[in-house]
């Protein structure tokens, strides 16, 4: 760390080189009292070394809510969303996915999770006034193979999900081409993944969504009951790496999550017999969080039952910053999800 | 000045040498001028000017205090501190269950703590606070602002506008009801554009951002003398991970607490933070406690504990050094932060204090 370029006291920065501090987060982590132990200089001087240490630190980094609610660009405003492709879904989700968070997507199996998010890896490809961020998407799996004849069925129907779109601005797309599957069956794996791939990745300016399926495939073996404090350490580690990454490129994290029978003696507030696995350790990583299911409607319900091909699934808002504990309907078509109204 | 050389905010080694050679008071040090002083100690003659600069201001700093301004060593009685305290204002949450238990509202110069789990509506009471702090006085409010520190990234501003709406919308209804041109006049400057302009928006992304950011608070606060809120939405998020050694983690966490309190009394503001929950696995069965460990708990003054009942939200006043342990019913609608039935329903004096779910059903059952 060059103190020289800070606006130090000489003094200030020679008992710095002394004491041999090598970073501002050293300086940070010690207290007033420790810091003027160290480098033997006054209380004043210490206040004064915090306070330019900081200052370096946090440049011009207050915005005001209006400025915030102000802001349309495309790459740094609170307005831009990742559109799931359907109105229906996107009016449920007051445009669509943030693009700074981790969003969990939770339910049984079948339900319709993996559905949902090939669709958003197609939709993060489409230009910015069609709800996508023109960049491509990661898919890491962790348990099943990756859907490939899915997702070219949804790529060759595209043009009948997004009738939206002009059918010369999706041709010129090449869906296959921007989605980067990645394998990772074990916490190692994962770990490797998110700290090398996924950044490199990121970087670069490839990919703009990033998509886990499953979250919590990784955990279901290799934890028993005892090794608890364990799992809830690699739980908070891997949801804040992977916030940091949402954070510092603006990309959304899609984590998909399976469920399990609610056994907790405390209320989790919705009323479902089930809810979503890897308990609140995981839950407090989480910027919203969604939940499908398969719902077997009476026969005589108006106007769905024609829709639909197969069952219908319920859409639900668990919780969110932005959005009230709502749902909606969908089916899965061929060309996609397609929300009900 | 009588002050005593061990008391200056000089190096430790310089003062050990200024105790070494015999000299007590500042007023010593004063009349015998840098050059003496670097003969009697063995320093040089830069060293001794400084240290007597440092003296100099001291001492006027101290005969500033002396003369009755407000400083870190003023005397008062505890009547005094109690008229303090009383006019003291409070931010009020427009859920008056809520408003009641916290004996007003959200007190000024303390540090209230709310803690959770993750989607029981937290963040949605720091936003309305925000939007809250900022209610002319005539209203009943503290014509405050705000600042917002977020670390989590959950402030999506869509939602402060429409509680900040809600709130214009509110008082807008008061001020046609109740007529006096005074509620007009201040309507004209309460409008969502100015809400908006008076809420400071900080990110931090890991803890060495929110400790700068906390050393910088000071001077924004003097800057801004109109803040009288500072919302960290939420001080375990950065905290819970990273730390191997989780002594440093309590050192720093008691560190950001004092410096808190400081802020809070200096500036008369008030303090929010947000905690989250872990559980604890007791005999039987796992409860829920709040984050960040047992030492952690002193540092808020009040403690307010979010749950779930089923599907009714409660908030439980966990700690507070003049209100009573209790328990309310929360709704949070589309304007915010709202009473679970409109107060004029509720019998007055003993609905704060009763259990919600010790109401008689049929109350339930008009819902």
């Amino acid at each position: 760390m060059d103190w020289d370029q800070f606006d130090l006291n000489p003094k200030t920065i020679a008992a710095l080189k002394k004491a041999d501090i090598k970073s501002v987060k050293e300086v940070l982590n010690l207290s007033g009292a420790d810091l003027q132990r160290l480098m033997k200089l006054s209380s004043a001087d210490i206040q004064c070394l915090l306070k330019t240490v900081s200052h370096t630190l946090r440049r011009n980094s207050m915005l005001t809510a209006l400025q915030l609610y102000q802001d349309k660009d495309h790459f740094t405003s609170q307005h831009q969303k990742l559109s799931l492709g359907c109105s229906v879904l996107d009016n449920l989700l007051k445009g669509g996915i943030p693009l700074v968070g981790i969003t969990e997507l939770a339910g049984e199996s079948s339900a319709g999770k993996t559905q949902i998010s090939l669709q958003l890896c197609l939709c993060v490809q489409y230009p910015y006034k069609y709800g996508g961020l023109e960049s491509g998407a990661v898919y890491i799996c962790t348990e099943d193979v990756f859907p490939s004849k899915r997702l070219q069925q949804l790529i060759d129907q595209q043009h009948k999900l997004r009738a939206d779109v002009p059918a010369e601005i999706i041709q010129k797309i090449r869906f296959g081409n921007s989605i980067f599957v990645e394998q990772a069956a074990d916490l190692d794996t994962f770990q490797q993944c998110i700290t090398r791939r996924l950044s490199l990745l990121l970087a670069r300016g490839m990919v703009r969504l990033v998509v886990i399926d499953s979250i919590a495939a990784l955990f279901r073996c290799e934890f028993g009951p005892a090794q608890a404090a364990l799992k809830a350490r690699y739980l908070q580690t891997f949801g804040a790496q992977l916030h940091s990454l949402s954070t510092r490129f603006r990309t959304p994290i899609m984590c998909v999550n399976q469920v399990w029978d609610q056994t907790a003696s405390y209320s989790t507030g919705t009323g479902s017999r089930v809810t979503p696995a890897l308990g609140i350790t995981w839950a407090n990583q989480l910027l919203m969080r969604l939940m499908v299911s398969r719902v077997s409607l009476p026969r005589h319900s108006p106007g769905a039952a024609s829709h639909c091909a197969g069952s219908m699934r319920t859409l639900n808002v668990i919780f969110a910053p932005h959005l009230p504990p709502s749902f909606c309907y969908y089916t899965v078509q061929l060309e996609g999800v397609r929300g009900i109204k | 000045m009588q002050r005593e050389v061990g008391t200056l905010p000089l190096a430790p080694a310089l003062r050990a040498r200024l105790a070494a050679a015999g000299f007590q008071t500042a007023q010593e040090l004063l009349d015998t001028g840098p050059c003496g002083l670097s003969k009697e100690i063995g320093i040089s003659r830069e060293e001794a000017l400084e240290a007597l600069q440092v003296v100099r201001q001291e001492c006027q700093g101290d005969a500033a205090r002396t003369a009755g301004g407000s400083g870190a060593t003023r005397k008062c009685t505890a009547l005094e501190l109690l008229e303090e305290e009383q006019t003291q204002g409070f931010i009020i949450t427009f859920c008056s269950a809520l408003d009641n238990i916290l004996g007003g509202g959200v007190q000024l110069t303390k540090i209230t703590e709310i803690c959770g789990a993750p989607g029981v509506g937290k963040t949605q009471l720091c936003m309305q606070l925000a939007v809250d702090v900022q209610i002319p006085e005539c209203f009943g409010g503290v014509a405050g602002e705000a600042v917002f520190i977020d670390t989590e990234g959950s402030f999506m501003v869509d939602r402060v506008v429409d509680i900040a709406a809600a709130c214009v919308q509110h008082c807008h209804l008061i001020a046609e009801a109740q007529q006096e041109e005074d509620l007009r006049k201040a309507l004209e400057t309460f409008s969502l554009e100015n809400i908006l302009s008076h809420i400071y928006y900080f990110r931090c992304r890991d803890y060495t951002e929110l400790l700068a950011q906390v050393y910088l608070l000071p001077e924004f606060l003097s800057e801004h003398s109109k803040v009288r809120l500072v919302v960290i939405d939420g001080i375990a998020f950065p905290f819970r991970h990273d730390f191997e050694d989780l002594s440093l983690r309590t050192r720093l966490l008691n560190g950001l607490a004092q410096q808190l309190i400081i802020i809070a009394n200096d500036h008369k503001s008030a303090v929010v933070l947000t905690n989250q929950m872990t559980t604890r696995i007791g005999q039987s069965q796992s409860t829920l406690v709040p984050a960040l460990g047992e030492s952690w708990g002193h540092a808020a003054t009040v403690r307010l504990i979010l749950h779930w009942d089923n599907s009714q939200r409660l908030a439980t006043l966990y700690k507070s050094p003049s209100q009573k342990e209790s328990t309310i019913a929360y709704h949070i609608t589309s304007h915010g932060f709202r009473d679970v039935q409109p107060p004029a329903v509720t019998h007055s004096t003993e609905g704060t204090e009763l259990n919600p779910r010790k109401r008689p059903r049929t109350e339930e059952g008009k819902q």
